[in-house]
């Protein structure tokens, strides 16, 4: 087992280096849009464009030739030079610091939510499958999936923060500085936002839990189990979510941030919550190329540990895989 | 000859070659060819300086469209309509879930509307003049003055005094575009990955089955969206763009699917006894494992589509879409600022993306329900 996991510590290494190379050459490959603003500013006050470019070349170090750059680009990501962010006045990596807090606050307890409901939800539904309970539960977990989250936000803003006045509809990120991050006025403004997040994950992990758990109310061993008297909380918590939360690890990580990603950049961005989402949306805008690179490889890091805890958990859940060999 | 019989037969004189074009395939590659002659035309003869048909001038998604069209017309709709008795089982199965069958319905209708409305209405123009006006029926006041909805606008009109109902049945095309031409792309990707990944393991190039899933791994960490939002930044919000992003990002688990359902199969009899009756490999593949796994690619097809709509729209909400293209996020997003006054703008093509793509679920559960014979359908279904 510990030769399973170095292996795959390993091939995150692996990932981690091809990710940065692709990103890399997707970067050298495009047409640069700060030459072509560089250039264009020039041509406006009347200079000569093509000096200004040569000069923005020169800046960048664009005239080295390409394996150096490439050398320097993997050097200063390894080392966490992610360079300055013109559209924040700031090093990449404090602006990151400073905005996480932001996403997590809401991000963690809806990934808590969503996952431990979720499957709650999706047990209950495989346990008693086509009655009137599962049902419901098929019609709200479609609900849930199929409401377009950014449309959702805003009719919630029409809803119930406009006439009642009584939750904020956006985001004031002087609260958590002045009353803390875990006061009452600070949940009250995260309210709406983790709602709408909150029916697209829970949704998603109860479909899904349910697909699994279906699946594995079928098989032997739980009709072994069933035979020796196993109650029935015994039975679906011991015995099928064990197993099909094999099957469900697998995809957790991957499914689960192509929502936040997704999420999180359009709900920050429609309620004006400083955190990740907003800053990379910011940086797209603003074409701030360091912050948009750190913003993506952010995501693609954790996307890229996630998947590594999901290997180790898959070994560990399930004793019957042989990873001897693999 | 009658007297023919099995043993003499002179089987070196026997030519049969497994490689047959049936009338269907025929038929349906001239399509396509029809429609790449066409493009070229367009392409280099009229450089797309004017309107091809008539008054309209088919773009370049429109051609990937017209493709997609015939692929689902020859890989879905021919074979039930020959195959009675495939369809009546299907259908009595799928039917067992009434709301799906409602969804059905309203997505046929969304399909030809968005087909035929944009070739009949015109395109929605910007009027200054038609500034934010309510639904029939409906009289609200913005900006000081009360205006009520007439029947020129049935359903309002934008900020920029687009009529909303143009742009919702615009929209509907823009939806069906993205979501159908991807899943056929990530169908047509993800089953040939499948197949060739099971094919290379059932004739032991064990390396390139591992070359081909690693990949699929390390494609299905990247967030999509993140590399989506940075190709659009590269290169710019173009239609086109966005689907083959979509279609070349989104294949991995149709090829995971076709490749454990080939590799559960490559081990059952019908397959050794096709290979001992002289079939080749390509001939099995074709023949037996792409067929075979069919239904398991169609049911995650079917949940690819909605995930495909929801993600334009998310873009286009965000504003990176192509200013060409008339996208159901894009007018949710315009809506945005005239959210207390004018709820009219966001809402009602938000209902319409919301209908979509919960009807695309429910039918695609249904048919999960109707094509995995595994499933016992009682009674009921749906609510």
């Amino acid at each position: 087992m510990k030769w399973y996991i170095a292996k795959r510590l390993l091939w995150t290494f692996v990932v981690a280096w091809i990710a940065l190379s692709l990103t890399f050459g997707l970067l050298a490959a495009s047409p640069n849009q700060g030459q072509m603003r560089a250039t264009m500013s020039c041509a406006a006050v009347g200079e000569n464009p093509e000096e200004c470019r040569e000069d923005f070349r020169e800046r960048n170090n664009l005239d080295q030739p390409v394996t150096e750059r490439y050398m320097n680009y993997m050097v200063n990501m390894v080392t966490l030079n992610w360079g300055w962010a013109d559209s924040r006045s700031q090093y990449v990596i404090p602006a990151i610091l400073s905005a996480w807090p932001y996403t997590a606050q809401y991000a963690i307890p809806v990934l808590l939510i969503s996952t431990v409901v979720g499957y709650g939800l999706g047990l209950y539904s495989a346990y008693k499958p086509y009655t009137k309970t599962d049902y419901l539960a098929s019609f709200v977990g479609f609900f849930g999936i199929s409401i377009p989250n950014f449309w959702f936000a805003l009719l919630l803003i029409i809803l119930l923060g406009v006439p009642l006045d009584f939750i904020p509809t956006f985001y004031n990120s002087g609260v958590p500085a002045q009353q803390g991050w875990f006061s009452i006025a600070n949940l009250k403004q995260l309210i709406i936002p983790m709602f709408v997040l909150l029916t697209a994950s829970l949704a998603f992990q109860m479909r899904y839990c349910r697909a699994q758990a279906i699946e594995q109310m079928n098989q032997e061993f739980v009709k072994v189990a069933k035979a020796k008297g196993a109650d029935d909380y015994r039975l679906m918590i011991w015995h099928v979510l064990r197993m099909a939360a094999v099957p469900l690890s697998t995809s957790f990580v991957g499914q689960l941030l192509a929502i936040f990603w997704s999420g999180s950049v359009i709900i920050e961005q429609i309620f004006a919550i400083p955190g990740l989402g907003l800053m990379s949306f910011t940086a797209l805008v603003e074409q701030d190329t360091p912050l948009i690179l750190g913003t993506s490889l952010i995501g693609v890091l954790l996307a890229i540990v996630g998947n590594l805890l999901e290997d180790i958990a898959y070994v560990v859940l399930d004793p019957r895989i042989d990873y001897g060999d693999r | 000859m009658a007297t023919d019989t099995f043993d003499n037969i002179d089987w070196d004189d026997q030519d049969v070659s497994s490689f047959s074009l049936s009338r269907e395939t025929v038929a349906e590659l001239l399509v396509y060819g029809a429609i790449v002659v066409t493009f070229l035309y367009d392409h280099y003869v009229l450089q797309n300086e004017g309107p091809l048909i008539g008054s309209w001038d088919v773009l370049s998604v429109e051609w990937l469209f017209a493709g997609t069209i015939v692929a689902m017309f020859f890989h879905g709709v021919l074979p039930l309509y020959q195959n009675p008795r495939m369809r009546g089982f299907y259908w009595k199965r799928f039917k067992q879930n009434r709301v799906a069958v409602f969804a059905a319905g309203f997505l046929v209708l969304v399909f030809f509307t968005g087909l035929i409305g944009p070739l009949v209405l015109e395109p929605p123009e910007v009027r200054f003049t038609n500034r934010i006006r309510p639904p029939v029926g409906i009289t609200a006041t913005i900006g000081g003055v009360a205006k009520t909805g007439t029947w020129k606008f049935p359903l309002g009109t934008t900020g920029k005094g687009q009529s909303i109902l143009k742009l919702i049945v615009y929209g509907m095309r823009v939806s069906m575009q993205v979501g159908l031409i991807s899943t056929v792309f990530t169908v047509v990707i993800g089953s040939v990955v499948g197949a060739v990944a099971a094919l290379a393991t059932a004739m032991d190039i064990g390396w390139l089955d591992e070359v081909l899933m690693r990949y699929v791994d390390v494609q299905s960490v990247f967030p999509s969206f993140l590399l989506l939002l940075l190709l659009v930044y590269l290169f710019g919000a173009k239609l086109w763009l966005i689907i083959m992003v979509y279609s070349f990002l989104s294949w991995e688990g149709v090829a995971r699917t076709v490749r454990g359902e080939a590799l559960q199969r490559s081990s059952e009899a019908y397959i050794t006894a096709a290979l001992a009756s002289g079939a080749d490999m390509m001939y099995v593949v074709r023949r037996h494992l792409i067929p075979n796994s069919a239904n398991s690619v169609i049911i995650s097809a079917t949940i690819l589509v909605p995930g495909f709509i929801l993600g334009e729209a998310a873009l286009a909400f965000l504003g990176f879409s192509d200013p060409t293209v008339y996208s159901w996020g894009r007018t949710i997003s315009n809506g945005q600022s005239n959210l207390a006054s004018a709820w009219w703008i966001t809402t009602l093509p938000g209902i319409f993306l919301f209908l979509t793509v919960l009807s695309f679920y429910y039918v695609g559960e249904a048919l999960r329900d109707a094509m995995d014979p595994r499933q016992q359908i009682e009674q009921g279904g749906g609510l």
